[in-house]
């Protein structure tokens, strides 16, 4: 695939941009790296060679969570300009080395880790949950990359089928036969892989006449939903899912955890998707949970530094993590629980409240955790 | 400066689990992925880089499989001229696979012949030097530096201890390369895909003069499973005891 930087003026709508600096302002790397959108934008659209922008490592630094995207009050599509640019230096070849073996391991085993296929469902092993192919489902819980290998994540798939299983909802995944959504894929510039892992997935779906999917990750869901071609199955997240069995009555949590807890949006089930009321229904009723706010939640969430390939582009940055910051203030606020509903701000912000000393004053859990414990 | 490099596909299974075939001479290998030999991708890239810098043209060669096919279209995206397969024989050891491509390259011109060090699967690391001595070339092996000047080449290689040897090889010569020579680019399923549209040459054993039965110098008897030592410790405790009795233990040991 041909990327031409001729095109990006009008692929990315970058003559509309009024330079007001509102992207920049609402970036939450702005202060970790010297990545500066307002100037971006208006550089790439007066540069007469683009090459001299592909060597600024700071392309590296954007997260991709679209705060800039979405406060634009003009509609350049700043986001789709990094990912562009991306995807230049990923046709030439010039990305970091952990990009490199991401995509690599994303092509060759199915996920960006490079972990064995046919572990992929180990996590599930004693579960007695179908794995679609053996058995049949109309329903299917796609369960990621994260959850399927990452042992803190994998308490999260463990937990949701636990809610799920008590509430009778028949459904079956993949096994060894899911492969990564190409989220991240894409975001890091790798359309062309991309484009192949929608093909095989949505193949698959089609294969085992699936009328529903439900994804773990807030990052598959924004892939099924917005960027996948021609899906025609319905996608819901999983807090959406039980946020309708609370309210229809089919799922009750009757157990107290006496806490007080407060919530991280998650850039691509947040702002990006506009769920931010299913996940918040879930925990109010939780018996005994406070739920308290932090001052900047739904459209102002403070990305937690996870998303657009920053799992394997660490670099282009300095300074504190955003995570960190983010778990100070869930302290500051009186918080015992920050709970989230995202693998990758689930690992990000665990890290922070261990390098920032705080795990004996907060804990970081996914809603599913919450439920299951609550149930 | 026209390059030849020789490549091999191989299994991965650094994460993967193994099994046995049943004859017990092999492993498995039905669910396994295969790649580019690690080392080869090394030397492929130090080919590109040269002909960037001197000019010329890069050969890729395989013995093995029709499969072995994706190999060569990821050589091409990665910059090589020209890819060319040869069909495998029905057993082969190093010397045999050194002999074949030794009878594929003898009647070509090459100034440089390149291989990787070793491949990943077998790890016998000796086609590379076998190679070198049926063409009656220099050799250099585990390079991990390579200048060119004029009709030699200055390379250096990795020896035992963190010691590194500077040779000067009078050209045409065979390198074996290591890891870690360069830093081998990200080859884009884009690339990949439009390498599938360039030609590629297969031949069969016969067109060089050998049969698919050639005598071979070493079979594989059995493959097993190394027996499990007893010297391994495993620690007891939460993450935090188990730390302590590490740090106990690296204290203690260091001197």
């Amino acid at each position: 695939m041909k990327i031409d930087p001729k095109t990006f003026i009008q692929d990315y709508h970058l003559n509309v941009c009024i330079q007001c600096g509102i992207c920049t302002g609402g970036c939450p790397v702005k202060f970790r790296s010297p990545l500066n959108m307002r100037r971006l934008v208006k550089e790439t659209f007066f540069t007469a060679d683009p090459s001299q922008l592909l060597k600024r490592p700071e392309l590296w630094a954007c997260t991709t969570c679209s705060t800039c995207t979405l406060r634009c009050p003009a509609g350049v599509k700043n986001v789709e300009l990094i990912v562009g640019l991306r995807s230049i230096l990923t046709h030439q070849g010039e990305v970091p080395s952990t990009v490199r073996d991401a995509f690599e391991n994303t092509f060759l085993h199915g996920n960006p880790w490079g972990r064995f296929r046919d572990r992929r469902a180990d996590w599930a092993k004693d579960l007695g949950v179908k794995i679609l192919g053996e058995e049949t489902a109309e329903t299917l819980l796609y369960v990621g990359c994260a959850p399927s290998y990452d042992p803190r994540v994998q308490n999260v798939s463990k937990a949701l089928v636990k809610i799920f299983q008590k509430v009778d909802l028949d459904f079956g995944i993949l096994g060894k036969k899911e492969s990564c959504c190409g989220n991240e894929i894409r975001r890091m510039g790798e359309q062309t892989l991309f484009k192949k892992l929608a093909k095989d997935n949505l193949a698959l779906f089609k294969k085992f006449g699936l009328k529903k999917i439900i994804t773990i990750s807030s990052h598959c869901f924004n892939a099924f939903k917005n960027e996948y071609p021609d899906m025609s199955i319905p996608v819901q997240h999983y807090t959406q899912v039980i946020a309708d069995l609370i309210e229809i009555g089919r799922l009750k949590m009757s157990k107290g955890l006496e806490t007080h807890t407060t919530y991280q949006d998650p850039c691509f089930l947040g702002k990006q998707n506009m769920i931010f009321e299913e996940p918040r229904k879930i925990l109010s009723p939780i018996p005994g949970l406070n739920f308290i706010e932090m001052d900047r939640s739904r459209e102002r969430s403070f990305c937690c530094e996870g998303g657009g390939g920053r799992m394997w582009a660490e670099g282009a940055t300095e300074g504190t993590r955003n995570g960190e910051i983010r778990i100070k203030e869930a302290v500051a606020l009186g918080a015992k629980v920050i709970a989230t509903a995202c693998p990758f701000c689930l690992l990000t912000l665990e890290d922070a409240a261990k390098i920032s000393g705080l795990t004996d004053q907060i804990v970081v859990k996914d809603i599913a955790e919450l439920v299951s414990e609550a149930m | 400066m026209n390059i030849a490099v020789c490549v091999k596909r191989i299994p991965k299974t650094a994460e993967a689990d193994l099994f046995i075939e049943k004859d017990g001479k092999d492993i498995k290998k039905d669910h396994l992925v295969f790649h580019l030999n690690d080392w080869d991708s090394y030397a492929v890239r130090e080919a590109a880089i040269l002909k960037e810098k001197y000019g010329g043209t890069v050969t890729v060669l395989t013995v093995g499989p029709e499969e072995s096919k994706e190999v060569l279209t990821r050589c091409l995206a990665m910059g090589a001229d020209r890819a060319l397969r040869i069909e495998k024989p029905i057993s082969s050891d190093g010397h045999l696979m050194a002999k074949i491509l030794a009878q594929a390259i003898k009647n070509q011109s090459f100034d440089l012949i390149l291989t990787g060090v070793q491949a990943e699967d077998d790890g016998y690391g000796q086609v590379g030097v076998a190679l070198a001595q049926m063409l009656g070339l220099p050799h250099a092996a585990i390079v991990t530096h390579i200048e060119i000047d004029g009709e030699r080449a200055l390379v250096r290689r990795e020896l035992e201890g963190g010691i590194e040897e500077v040779l000067e090889l009078k050209l045409p010569a065979v390198l074996t390369i290591q890891t870690g020579i360069n830093e081998p680019k990200y080859v884009s399923l884009a690339a990949i895909l439009e390498a599938e549209e360039k030609d590629m040459e297969e031949i069969h054993l016969e067109k060089i003069g050998l049969t698919p039965n050639e005598p071979l110098d070493a079979a594989i008897d059995q493959v097993f499973f190394p027996p499990v030592g007893k010297m391994a410790e495993i620690l007891k405790g939460s993450p935090e005891e188990v730390v302590t009795q590490l740090t106990e233990i690296i204290k203690k040991k260091k001197g």
